[in-house]
């Protein structure tokens, strides 16, 4: 029998400061899912890590290991972090809680932005890297292959998505409330991600004078630069495009804070102490909190702009509430197909032991009996199976009506494989592979 | 000349109108209701139109056209021409949450100008017959009127500027942008503080003239402070450590100065020059 197990913590339970230690970029994650599956190779995982959340779920043997405490700590050490740091920020939870959990991330439910598109292309890159590294199996291929459909839904079908206000826009009202015009305003943007592009797509509204876009990759400066008329500009002359800037967006993947106190305090007189508005949207934050503190200086990071966003969005209480019926109803149709997927070859398997067991019976009866006609030998056959039927008649229906998702089913499940030796039979595992035919329900 | 009781009618009638347009833009900030903005300016405007409607019965009453020859008519001009920026500048290019800011003090001296102009009638006997107090009285009025609007941009940069560095969760209400409200500030302050300049050098001469010298009277003192409070914010071009913050709590601090310099100016001995 297996079990979702889900380990997290997301920006309801821990600080920024916490959650950018344990942010796992690109190739730090793929590089914990190979440890992983060294360390439990009978297990699956799938780590997914955003600038609001961490979370690893894994799907193993309902007696096996790792249990919550071995995945934080694991999660820990691969960010070099002491786990008794950081564990009571994580949550954990099991099965249909873990499923529901899920689904709500994907479909943006549990987002500080409710209705923010990019948690599902986020859930679908975790999971994405998670077959890639061959991490993902049996159990949490059509979990996610589920979310990631749910989500889909959700986005398509409420209102949870519509007149929402997203961090770039928050920004955006933010360099308002500094700057009158733009025109004579210079906007430089640190890094060429995604992020970036979204933030500098907002700003290219307001017509800045000088748009730069500088990156240590200059390729990709140069492509974003083109995209939004600005110009590539060199990483390693920070300082100098610092202060020529007005608003500065960050959101570079570097580890440590690429904008720190003394060096802005360097350039503070050049610029004739201008006000600068900063935003620092990358995790770990590219830029030192004490910059903040110093006099003309506007910096806002990631929690501060969703928290604005998210205290706009109550009037979206209806959309939320038709996600989260979409949510439930997944939820409900997983642990149907779950409940099929896990009892029905059970069931079988008893079913077909024990009328395998009447017939031998039957038929060292029949020995006994002498001369029986064919009537009498079918009725003998037939007390022996409605016997059968009878006798499993009640257990197995109240393991049909249990829930597949909760805890005691799956040890009702084990209990009873164990107790009537009911071990799988040859081709019954199911696939590995991430196969949409494993999902019957699916959309 | 003391003020009738006609005029204290509409001068209380005008800063009524005054108080009003306060409570109305104050309601409009905090319940976000755009549709209080016509009502705000139409009683804002009626309360101009009712002091300046006192200021022109109290001309007529004494026979002389050139205003500003008691403090009466120095205060209502100062809270008429407050009350005309306001509803220029909110005409011309709105700035959110100006009147909230400018209709208190507006309200503020037309009460002033009701009670100084009942209770003290002070007039200052000069004006009129001389030119050159005129324009020092007009100079020092129209500085104090400007630096009411540099103390209203100081305050509200620095309200705005508190609110953006705060982080509060919600969105702080919106006022100018910071760099507009700066702007509004250092204008008012360079062209006030000319007008202040004016009314010194003025008062000044005036001074040595009537060979008053020996000791200092108190409006003197504290409109050479003011005056060089102002130079400090007028400094902020050439050293930019004054920009922002500093120049905002300045002009406020300047403005309370000047407060002080037309309270003495009404209450103390030779006050009225």
């Amino acid at each position: 029998m297996q079990r979702v197990v889900l380990v997290g913590l997301n920006h309801t339970t821990a600080p920024l400061a916490i959650r950018e230690k344990l942010v796992f970029p690109g190739e730090a994650r793929a590089a914990a899912l190979a440890a992983f599956k060294q360390a439990w190779p009978g297990a699956e995982a799938v780590l997914v890590s955003t600038c609001n959340r961490v979370e690893l779920y894994v799907g193993r043997g309902i007696h096996d290991q790792p249990r919550a405490e071995q995945m934080i700590e694991f999660l820990a050490t691969q960010r070099g972090v002491p786990a008794a740091e950081v564990q009571q920020h994580f949550y954990r939870s099991n099965d249909r809680e873990a499923v529901t959990h899920l689904f709500s991330v994907a479909s943006s439910l549990d987002s500080m932005v409710l209705g923010e598109t990019q948690i599902l292309g986020q859930v679908r890159e975790a999971y994405e890297c998670a077959c890639a590294c061959g991490s993902a199996g049996a159990m949490l291929n059509p979990l996610f292959q589920r979310a990631i459909a749910v989500g889909r839904q959700v986005m398509t079908h409420t209102a949870l998505n519509e007149g929402r206000m997203s961090v770039a826009s928050i920004a955006v009202d933010y360099a308002r409330r500094i700057f009158d015009h733009f025109g004579d305003k210079t906007v430089l943007s640190i890094g060429a991600g995604k992020m970036a592009a979204l933030v500098l797509q907002s700003f290219a509204t307001l017509s800045p004078g000088k748009l730069l876009i500088c990156n240590r990759d200059l390729t990709k400066a140069e492509a974003l630069a083109q995209k939004f008329g600005g110009q590539p500009a060199a990483f390693d002359r920070l300082t100098e495009h610092l202060t020529a800037a007005d608003v500065v967006i960050s959101s570079t993947g570097a580890t440590r804070p690429i904008i720190t106190a003394a060096m802005y305090r360097s350039i503070e007189r050049a610029r004739r102490y201008r006000p600068m508005f900063l935003i620092d949207i990358a995790l770990p934050r590219d830029i030192e909190q004490e910059v903040g503190e110093i006099e003309n200086v506007y910096l806002y990071n990631i929690d501060d702009l969703q928290e604005v966003v998210a205290t706009t969005q109550s009037q979206r209480q209806d959309a939320a509430d038709e996600a989260r019926r979409i949510v439930h109803e997944h939820v409900e149709e997983f642990a149907a197909w779950t409940r099929a997927r896990q009892i029905g070859p059970l069931i079988d398997r008893l079913y077909r032991r024990y009328h395998h067991i009447a017939q031998q019976e039957v038929a060292r009866a029949e020995g006994k009996l002498g001369d029986l006609s064919d009537a009498e030998k079918a009725h003998l056959h037939d007390l022996a199976r409605r016997i059968v039927n009878k006798l499993l008649h009640d257990p197995i229906q109240r393991l049909r009506d249990s829930d597949a998702l909760h805890a005691p089913t799956n040890q009702y499940l084990n209990v009873l494989e164990k107790l009537f030796r009911l071990e799988p039979e040859d081709g019954e595992t199911p696939s590995a592979e991430p196969t949409h035919e494993q999902d019957p329900t699916r959309d | 000349m003391p003020i009738t009781s006609g005029q204290l009618l509409l001068i209380s009638l005008g800063a009524a109108c005054f108080a009003l347009a306060g409570v109305l833009a104050l309601l409009r900030a905090l319940l976000g209701r755009e549709s209080l903005r016509t009502w705000g300016r139409v009683v804002l405007l009626a309360g101009a139109l009712l002091s300046l409607a006192a200021i022109v019965w109290h001309a007529m009453g004494r026979g002389q056209w050139l205003p500003m020859s008691d403090n009466f008519e120095a205060l209502a001009w100062l809270a008429v021409l407050l009350a005309l920026f306001v509803i220029y500048v909110q005409r011309s290019r709105p700035m959110p949450m100006l009147d909230g800011f400018i209709v208190p003090v507006v309200t503020l001296l037309a009460i002033a100008a009701a009670m100084f102009g009942r209770l003290t009638p002070h007039s200052y006997k000069t004006v009129g017959k001389d030119t050159f107090l005129w324009v020092h009285t007009a100079t020092a009025y129209g500085g104090a009127a400007l630096f009411a609007v540099a103390a209203a941009g100081g305050a509200m940069y620095e309200y705005a500027r508190r609110a953006l560095r705060r982080k509060s969760k919600a969105p702080p209400p919106r006022l100018a942008s910071l760099e507009r409200l700066e702007h509004l500030m250092m204008n008012s302050v360079t062209v006030g503080f000319a007008l202040l300049t004016i009314a010194a050098v003025t008062g000044f001469v005036r001074m040595a003239e009537e060979s008053a010298g020996g000791r200092m009277h108190v409006k003197v003192a504290l409109a050479t402070l003011a005056w060089m409070v102002y130079a400090l914010v007028m400094h902020a071009p050439i050293n930019p450590r004054f920009r922002g913050r500093r120049a905002a709590m300045l002009s406020v601090f300047g403005f309370v100065l000047m407060i002080g310099t037309l309270i003495a100016v009404q209450f103390m001995p030779g006050g009225n020059g």
